[in-house]
């Protein structure tokens, strides 16, 4: 069912416009589509039928030379060179359709059945009315010869020519009757009397109408010269009548031809009949030639030639009916061909002209689904075809105009998403670099981010991403953010900082930690954890209350010791002469307390040194020269214990105070080699003590690390971050400001130290310094 | 109406196949001669003067006998080689009036003789044998090469054809050999 829509009007074909000059040849038309060509090929064809009635017409008044030996030819070749043309049309066609039909291409089936009815519905009756007129033509031209009009041609021949030969044996008889009598001496002499004496009486008696006498004459040649001596007229004879006719019978007379007769047509349209015979002498020698001639009436004569053509033409009409019935058959032929060819071309012609367009816009539907929207289709036709290409144009170049709209949208759409990808990346990037760690949750509770500070700060691995938070946290250490995330999602905690302390590897990290809940909407969206490591900043924050105990304490701690150690040397002097077991007492005391005095003004040294520690005087310096020259001092001091050094090359030059690292250098040596066992260090577990110091280039976090690692006993685990802690030793007499020294050192060059295990055994410090 | 179709086409089929036997037993005998500088030719239609032909000449028709007449030499491997060639025509009127034969003899076109006969006898031998025409020159022969004359006859205007065919063989052909001995 079709529905009836708005129909536009139909656009009107654009007026046809002459071709530029400078434009390319047009492309030449094919014979179908150019209307003088056809109506040039169906005057033709009409041109050829009336030739070709007119031919039939006129056949049986050709020559027959020119009708057998041309027409006939002409025509055979003709009718052979259609049948060709129509078999290879056919042919090539068949083919052609069957090609088409067998590849699938679409209206081959079409096609093919609608040259197939109109060739069925020509050749049928076309065949039969070849076989037909065949037959027709066949028995027409049988009827020509009934035996009727032979009869009475033949007969009417028969007394024309009796009376011709009637005619010819008269005067033939009057010849030889008139030589008979003619005296031989008479002509030889010349006696023109006694010849015409001889001669008069049939003449004047009518029985002849003219007389003429030649004499032989032996000439220089074997034949003898024939001499015309008189002739004899009647004069009743018409004139008109050629002497050189006469003469041409009496040479072949006198030359011994039978053929003694002739007729002369005169211009009265009479005729005249001519005899010869030989006139001899008496020795039978021939002398002379009589020629005797009489007329016949004109309306005889033209009777009689009339009945001889007409016998005639009857009899080559039936020599020539072979001939004829073929140029009749062949012209009959020819119709049918032309009209098989006719109906052939015009069955093809009907195809594509009703299939082209369809076949056209087929196509063109292909080209447009294959994205093609600027194809067009000319329209060839003014018709409903016309009108069909047009509105597929016009549905073409619409779809095109959308798709460039969209072509459009989409390359904005593209330039916003790279726009977006471009900023997610950056985003990314700094989430990557930055030191603080975010992590983020999905609505579903799983992890959706986490930037590499925050792997890093958290000790995980990325594999954790996808994984549900609680399970990602709940690991003891990592048990503070869990309630974290879990306070913010139950909304019991607003966006706020919270300092969170986490335990790794033995050191306690501090993190300031902030959870944020997503809302989109009003629906919960997710959660943010960001955290940063303050780690270095509370360890700051403590050097500088230690300090400021340090301070407080030497400066409270020294003010009594002087009087303490002054008033413990008076005491000693004032018992100089006390009794010997006196004195030693108080030798003996004064001595420890001016030795423990001693040692407590050692101790308020260090303590101030601590708390005026300098800033750092860096300098661009060669971190490996500084490491050598340091190392340079423990030459030939400690022969069983191996420095190991394993100096990176390419270190870039490290902004750093030289003495305060060369202090951090030999306090982290002395402890390596105290940890060895000092001078007394003995081999274990079969390996000679090593102190190695190592340097790393770091190009990636723009570090330089120095190293110093043995393989002592190592640093227990729950020692490490009181390490560094002040008053913290595991020495004897130690003052637990060394390590705390070291870290504050490389704390104000910026760096960082760590502590950790040696593989396989003993402690391994890193010290990070930026380059 | 099926089988009288049949009927016709086999009659024609049956003349034409009889004009085609009728071809078949004529022959031609050629003779060549040579001497004096020219090919002499003579040669002789046998059973060509055949009813029809007759018929066609007492019809008042004009019918000439058109004789072909090639001098060549055998080629091996290709086509034989074709030396000279001559036309000649004997063209024969009978006055159905006067019952008599004017017969015309050409060669190459050019009338050689017109004679005039009222027997058929005589025209027969008029039409159809000819003695020691001089149609080729022998200066440009080989000597001690064998030639060949061909002689093809045939009558005109024809008067026979094989349905919608005018190609029936009424072309008789004869040939004869000779080694030239200057």
């Amino acid at each position: 069912m079709t529905t009836v829509r708005d129909f536009t009007p139909r656009p009107t074909l654009p007026p046809r416009r002459a071709a530029p000059a400078a434009a390319a040849p047009a492309e030449r038309r094919p014979f179908r589509d150019n209307p003088r060509l056809i109506l040039a090929g169906i005057v033709l064809l009409l041109v050829s039928l009336i030739a070709m009635i007119t031919l039939a017409d006129r056949s049986t008044q050709l020559n027959p030379d020119f009708l057998s030996e041309v027409v006939l030819y002409a025509l055979s070749v003709a009718d052979a060179t259609m049948l060709l043309a129509l078999a290879f049309v056919l042919a090539r066609n068949v083919v052609k359709l069957v090609v088409e039909r067998r590849r699938g291409l679409p209206f081959s089936r079409f096609r093919l059945k609608l040259v197939a009815a109109l060739l069925g519905l020509t050749i049928v009756p076309s065949v039969l009315v070849l076989l037909v007129g065949s037959e027709l033509i066949r028995k027409t031209t049988e009827r020509w010869f009934s035996i009727p009009v032979s009869d009475v041609l033949t007969s009417s021949r028969a007394i024309a020519g009796a009376f011709y030969s009637e005619r010819e044996e008269a005067v033939a008889g009057q010849a030889a009757r008139i030589a008979a009598g003619l005296p031989s001496q008479a002509l030889t002499a010349g006696d023109l009397d006694a010849l015409k004496a001889a001669v008069s009486a049939p003449v004047t008696e009518g029985r002849v109408g003219m007389v003429e006498i030649y004499r032989l004459q032996q000439g220089p040649g074997a034949k003898p010269d024939v001499v015309a001596v008189f002739a004899l007229q009647s004069p009743s004879l018409p004139p008109g009548h050629v002497k050189a006719s006469a003469d041409r019978l009496a040479a072949r007379v006198a030359a011994g031809s039978s053929d003694t007769k002739a007729h002369e047509p005169l211009d009265s349209g009479d005729e005249l009949v001519r005899a010869g015979a030989v006139a001899k002498d008496a020795k039978g020698a021939a002398v002379g030639v009589v020629i005797a001639s009489d007329f016949l009436s004109g309306d005889l004569a033209r009777h009689a030639r009339r009945i001889a053509e007409a016998y005639e033409a009857y009899s080559q009409l039936r020599v020539l009916k072979r001939p004829l019935e073929g140029v009749y058959l062949s012209l009959f032929l020819m119709m049918t061909l032309l009209i098989l060819v006719s109906a052939t071309w015009l069955g093809l012609y009907l195809a594509k002209r009703i299939t082209r367009p369809v076949h056209m816009l087929a196509a063109g539907a292909r080209e447009i689904g294959a994205g093609h929207l600027d194809h067009r289709i000319e329209p060839e036709t003014r018709d409903e075809f016309g009108s069909l290409v047009e509105a597929f144009n016009a549905m073409a170049s619409e779809l095109a105009t959308s798709q460039r709209r969209l072509d459009r949208s989409k390359k904005d759409l593209e330039r916003k998403n790279s726009e977006l990808d471009e900023r997610r990346r950056y985003i990314e990037t700094i989430l990557e670099r930055i030191a603080t760690g975010v992590v983020s949750i999905g609505p579903d509770g799983r992890v959706s981010t986490i930037n590499a500070a925050a792997l890093r700060l958290l000790d995980i691995d990325d594999a954790i991403v996808g994984a549900p938070a609680d399970q990602v946290f709940a690991r003891e250490a990592l048990q503070p953010l869990a309630a974290l995330v879990r306070s913010v999602n139950a909304g019991s905690m607003k966006p706020a900082g919270q300092e969170i302390a986490l335990a790794r590897d033995g050191r306690e990290i501090h993190l300031a930690a902030a959870a944020t809940a997503l809302h989109g909407g009003g629906a919960h969206e997710g959660t943010v954890i960001v955290f940063d490591d303050v780690t270095p900043l509370v360890r700051t924050q403590r050097v500088a209350a230690w300090r400021d105990v340090a301070r407080r304490l030497a400066h409270e701690i020294k003010n009594p010791l002087t009087p303490i150690q002054l008033c413990a040397e008076r005491l000693r002097r004032h018992f100089t002469g006390a009794p010997p077991p006196v004195k030693d007492l108080v030798d003996e005391c004064t001595s420890t307390i001016v030795g423990e005095v001693e040692s407590l003004k050692a101790l308020v040294d260090e303590f101030a040194q601590f708390a005026r520690m300098p800033a750092p005087k860096a300098v661009p310096s060669n971190l490996n020269t500084v490491l050598n020259e340091t190392l340079s001092l423990y030459n030939g001091l400690f022969s069983h214990i191996r420095l190991d050094k394993q100096f990176a090359t390419g270190l870039p030059p490290v902004r750093l105070d030289i003495e305060q690292i060369r202090r951090v250098v030999i306090n982290l040596v002395d402890n390596a080699i105290e940890a060895l066992g000092g001078a007394q260090a003995a081999s274990t577990n079969g390996e000679q003590p090593c102190i190695t110091i190592e340097t790393q280039h770091d190009s990636t976090n723009a570090v330089a690390r120095i190293i110093v690692a043995d393989n002592g006993p190592g640093v227990p685990k729950a020692d490490r971050e009181k390490l560094f802690m002040p008053y913290y030793s595991t020495k004897r007499r130690g003052s637990g400001l060394g390590l705390a020294i070291v870290r504050r050192i490389v704390a104000e060059h910026g760096g960082s130290i760590e502590v950790g295990d040696n593989v396989p055994q003993g402690s391994r410090f890193v010290m990070e310094l930026p380059c | 109406m099926r089988t009288r179709h049949l009927c016709s086409i086999g009659l024609v089929w049956l003349a034409a196949t009889t004009a085609l036997l009728a071809a078949a037993t004529q022959t031609i005998q050629v003779t060549p001669l040579t001497r004096e500088g020219k090919v002499y030719v003579s040669f002789k239609l046998s059973d060509g003067f055949t009813d029809e032909v007759a018929e066609a000449i007492h019809s008042g028709l004009t019918l000439t006998f058109l004789y072909d007449v090639d001098l060549k030499r055998s080629a091996s491997i290709w086509f034989d080689r074709t030396i000279a060639s001559a036309t000649v025509s004997a063209t024969v009127k009978y006055d159905t009036l006067t019952r008599k034969y004017s017969v015309t003899r050409a060669y190459d076109g050019r009338i050689d003789s017109a004679d005039t006969t009222d027997s058929e006898e005589i025209v027969r031998g008029w039409l159809t044998a000819f003695d020691r025409l001089p149609l080729f020159s022998s200066a440009g022969l080989e000597a001690n090469a064998e030639y060949y004359l061909r002689v093809r006859a045939r009558t005109s205007p024809r008067t026979a054809m094989l349905f919608f065919w005018p190609w029936v063989g009424h072309d008789v052909a004869g040939m004869a050999r000779f080694t030239f001995i200057p």
